[in-house]
């Protein structure tokens, strides 16, 4: 890394480095990542489709911008392998990313969020923005094909990065496995195509996949863990991180039940806001009327007087 | 989805060199980020009408801000003016508590010349870090926080190459870099203490929020600009062996016998350190007082 280049003290860019040494030194086989050379804002990553998932296999690859603030600021994600659950070149929409700025928090970093893009990754996307619900053939199908070659996109510079972070992740990744028929598509409302076949709730992903849409509204909060046991790794903050489609109520930082403590506490704080507010008007009113009052009593000049 | 990013040409080769934000213009194209736009218009309309940490101004100035409202206030702001010469604003932006802690420690430090204080802080400060490394932080996502405030105890220490004046305290408290370091810093403190001491802190936060403990720290506490509460106070004075006055200024308590202004002293427990002389013989007063209204904390001064 050509560290003359940058400002060391720009605390930004002495936080990047840190990540990038610790994420050169704690290699991992699920993501690679690291930023172009000439500008360490811009990252290159790859993941790996997640285990049981019809994603199993395939490499993913994209682009991750870290903003001039940064880690008071969170980065923001952009996948440009074709993969059937995001668009590509569009901002991907994690409350760990920064479509939900408020969520974010300086003690997590680029490694955090890859395990977290990853978990996301067999999520229902209900409809969020940027988000594909493609069948499981389909997804599968593009699985297979992101081993064959990495998506060609941006400066040599950043291509030379692309190709490297690819032959790393072909390494490290098995191939993609056939579909198994647990796996296939299940019929979803809304997009049933007649293709679909019955199939067993034996997938953890799909048992996610199927139960949301049932429950209330308010809950429609993505509990990752069992869609992600990879996630409980090094980093201790990945566990709890929850991944919320964008448009549904901010997200809960817990692997204890569903709940919506986050909702109670702005809830709470308002409450009390709104309570103060009351307390001031009556008060307010309290002291018009009685104003008043000692006026029309022809009293005000002493109670003026005497305050 | 409108996505004119495809077309976009990279156009780091050119201009990334020297200047890494010229990029970020490629993701400005899309519509979400009107959103954060906005947000961020917020908060530099607020930022101009206030500094992080404002300038010292006499106690008067609270009165004048008061002058049509409400009487108790008043009374109370003339109580105030017995014992208080002078008031310190910060911004409101949910950091208001930890700025302000922030910039009267590093003040009284810079007046005092403390250095056993410093030398007890330090002290406290190691035992933090190594709390958050017992909790499974990873090093580099709270050292910069750690070595930036350790820098700032340092430099208000004279007689050192870099020690800095008041002025240039005030100086950094309103540098964005500087300030929401330290601010950060406190917070991982702050989250570190109460979940080292969970089973402390639990009832209080019951009642507070009717969340867990480990939901609290990652809403409440670790967060840029959630608001503290007592919970916040008591763990940041406990874990730094600082302790800290509130002074309330709010409506209560207007009975006709007079009005006086409550205040509360948080004063840290004996923790591991044995450094407290406080035990049963009477606590010295706080040599941080906050002044606290509904929402927001200010600084206050001592005649």
């Amino acid at each position: 890394m050509a560290e003359d280049k940058y400002n060391l003290k720009n605390p930004a860019v002495k936080r990047i480095l840190q990540e990038v040494k610790e994420m050169q030194s704690n290699p991992s086989d699920d993501f690679m990542s690291l930023p172009l050379e000439e500008n360490i804002f811009e990252w290159q990553f790859a993941i790996r489709g997640p285990r049981d998932s019809e994603f199993e296999g395939g490499i993913y690859h994209g682009r991750i911008q870290l903003p001039a603030e940064y880690p008071f600021q969170p980065p923001s994600f952009m996948l440009l392998t074709p993969n059937g659950r995001f668009e590509t070149q569009t901002k991907i929409c994690l409350s760990i990313s920064n479509h939900h700025p408020e969520h974010w928090q300086p003690s997590w970093s680029v490694r955090t969020a890859l395990v977290a893009l990853i978990a996301f990754m067999p999520t229902p996307p209900n409809g969020a923005l940027g988000s594909l619900d493609y069948k499981k053939e389909e997804r599968h199908a593009l699985a297979i094909r992101s081993r064959k070659a990495p998506p060609k996109f941006g400066s040599p510079e950043r291509q030379k990065l692309i190709d490297e972070i690819h032959e790393y992740m072909l390494s490290k990744a098995p191939p993609v496995p056939q579909l198994s028929s647990s796996q296939a598509t299940k019929e979803q409302a809304g997009n049933s195509d007649g293709e679909a076949e019955v199939n067993q709730q034996d997938s953890v992903t799909v048992a996610a996949g199927d139960g949301m849409p049932n429950q209330a509204e308010g809950d429609r909060v993505l509990e990752e863990e069992p869609v992600a046991p990879a996630i409980a790794m090094a980093d201790p903050l990945p566990a709890e991180i929850r991944l919320v489609a964008r448009g549904f109520p901010p997200p809960v930082l817990t692997n204890q039940q569903v709940q919506r403590p986050q909702t109670r506490v702005q809830k709470s704080s308002d409450d009390r806001l709104l309570t103060w507010a009351a307390i001031g008007l009556t008060i307010a009113i309290l002291v018009l009327v009685f104003k008043k009052f000692m006026k029309s009593s022809g009293h005000g000049a002493v109670f003026m007087d005497g305050s | 989805m409108q996505n004119q990013e495809g077309a976009v040409p990279d156009g780091e080769k050119e201009s990334a060199i020297s200047i890494p934000i010229s990029e970020f213009d490629d993701w400005t194209n899309f519509a979400d980020d009107d959103m954060m736009q906005q947000q961020s218009a917020i908060h530099a309309e607020e930022a101009n009408k206030i500094h992080f940490v404002g300038d010292k101004e006499p106690l008067s100035m609270l009165a004048a801000e008061y002058e049509s409202g409400s009487p108790i206030l008043l009374e109370k702001i003339k109580v105030l003016d017995q014992q208080y010469a002078a008031i310190r604003r910060t911004r409101g932006d949910g950091n208001c508590f930890f700025r302000s802690f922030m910039f009267s420690y590093l003040e009284h430090i810079l007046e005092s010349q403390d250095r056993a204080e410093v030398d007890r802080i330090k002290g406290n400060v190691e035992e933090c870090r190594k709390t958050l490394q017992s909790l499974g932080y990873a090093d580099f996502t709270f050292e910069d926080f750690f070595a930036l405030f350790l820098e700032q105890l340092d430099s208000v220490l004279q007689g050192n190459e870099d020690s800095i004046s008041q002025d240039e305290l005030i100086i950094k408290s309103r540098d964005q870099s500087i300030s929401d370091y330290v601010v950060m810093f406190f917070r991982f403190v702050t989250s570190g203490e109460i979940r080292k001491r969970s089973d402390f802190f639990e009832p209080f936060i019951l009642g507070l929020t009717n969340a867990t403990v480990e939901q609290f720290c990652k809403s409440s506490v670790e967060p840029m600009g959630e608001e503290s509460d007592h919970v916040h106070i008591t763990a940041l004075s406990d874990a730094l062996g600082v302790p800290i006055r509130v002074v309330y200024l709010d409506r209560s308590s207007c009975d006709s016998a007079g009005v006086s202004v409550n205040h509360h002293d948080f004063v840290p427990t004996l923790g591991d350190h044995s450094n407290a002389t406080s035990g049963s013989t009477e606590p010295a007063r706080p040599f941080i007082t906050l002044l606290y209204r509904p929402g927001h904390y200010d600084i206050l001064y001592p005649k």
